[in-house]
């Protein structure tokens, strides 16, 4: 099956998710959110730092939390791809 | 008594198309997909429609006003849907296609709206406009044709995912309104009778509150999927 590229939006959001799901973990792995959300490790880090800068995530004792910035983020990202798949414009 | 809740339910529905306007906007500066833009602007035409409808109906006694409103409705209506229809038609193309078809179509309407309102300036004495009845029913047969290609696109959707999407139904319920509305004002158009004008009314309001609680609900929809 083929897949679509990712936009960057999907990227971000693929990322904050998955951080927001490993941090259950007790420190989840840099490594390991790379590898399920897909991306090189190089990517992954540019994307963090991103992420870091847009105050979606922040570092704290080592450990990488998602921030309440960054829960919004998701929450309207989920909202609208809700929204414009229930309106048949997303497959 | 009957006009003034009319020309009331034509400023609810601007107030609701508006705020379609603004969801689709939100949705567009989160996504930056082209196609969306067909659906803010095909929106806003629709706002606008029913501004005019209002005016026409507010000034009713006056034939000559009220009847430039009617035409500036006609023509803002079937570019409303016409956009609507485009955003669905562009919403599997790809991001190059869209944009050039997509600016090359914004550019036409608005060339077209501008040669519109001159047209109906200086229409008295230099140009002979067509029956407004006549063109009332061709547009109305366009925006049946382009919401029924949407409804045909909703239900070609709903049969080819894999998975069912729950509201989709909502969408098309508030789609088949939509149709249900340019029908009745087909009939409307022909017996003029009020039964069929009110029911539009009432049809259109009720399409436009489902498209807002398709989004106010796909956020429960999307933490739901998340719990799971």
């Amino acid at each position: 099956m083929k897949v679509g590229k990712r936009s960057r939006i999907q990227i971000y959001f693929d990322i904050l998710r998955i951080l927001s799901e490993e941090l259950k973990n007790d420190k989840p792995s840099l490594t390991r959110v790379a590898h399920i959300a897909n991306l090189p490790y190089d990517r992954f880090q540019k994307c963090l730092n991103t992420l870091i800068q847009l105050d979606m995530v922040r570092e704290q004792n080592g450990k990488f939390l998602v921030t309440k910035k960054g829960f919004e983020y998701i929450n309207e990202y989920e909202r609208i791809n809700g929204f414009l798949r229930r309106m048949g414009l997303l497959p | 008594m009957i006009t003034e809740a009319l020309i009331a339910s034509e400023f609810i529905s601007v107030g609701l198309a508006l705020v379609l306007v603004y969801l689709f906007f939100k949705a567009y500066r989160f996504t930056r997909s082209t196609y969306l833009l067909g659906l803010l602007i095909g929106f806003s035409f629709l706002a606008s429609s029913y501004i005019f409808l209002g005016m026409f109906l507010f000034y009713g006694n006056n034939a000559a006003i009220s009847e430039s409103f009617l035409w500036l409705r006609l023509v803002t209506q079937g570019y409303g849907y016409a956009f609507i229809a485009f955003a669905y038609y562009f919403s599997g193309k790809s991001e190059k296609t869209t944009k050039y078809f997509l600016g090359l179509i914004s550019l036409f309407s608005a060339i077209s709206v501008i040669l519109f309102f001159v047209a109906l300036i200086v229409a008295p004495p230099f140009l002979e406009l067509p029956s407004i009845g006549v063109v009332d029913e061709c547009l109305r047969l366009a925006c049946l044709i382009f919401l029924g290609y949407i409804i045909c696109n909703l239900v070609k959707h709903l049969e080819q995912s894999r998975k069912v999407i729950s509201g989709s139904v909502w969408t098309l319920l508030a789609f088949s309104f939509l149709w249900l509305v340019q029908y009745s004002l087909l009939i409307w158009g022909i017996d003029d009778g009020q039964t069929a004008f009110i029911f539009a009314h009432i049809a259109r309001l009720a399409s436009l509150t489902l498209f807002i609680y398709i989004y106010h609900s796909s956020g429960r929809v999307g933490s739901e999927s998340r719990k799971a």
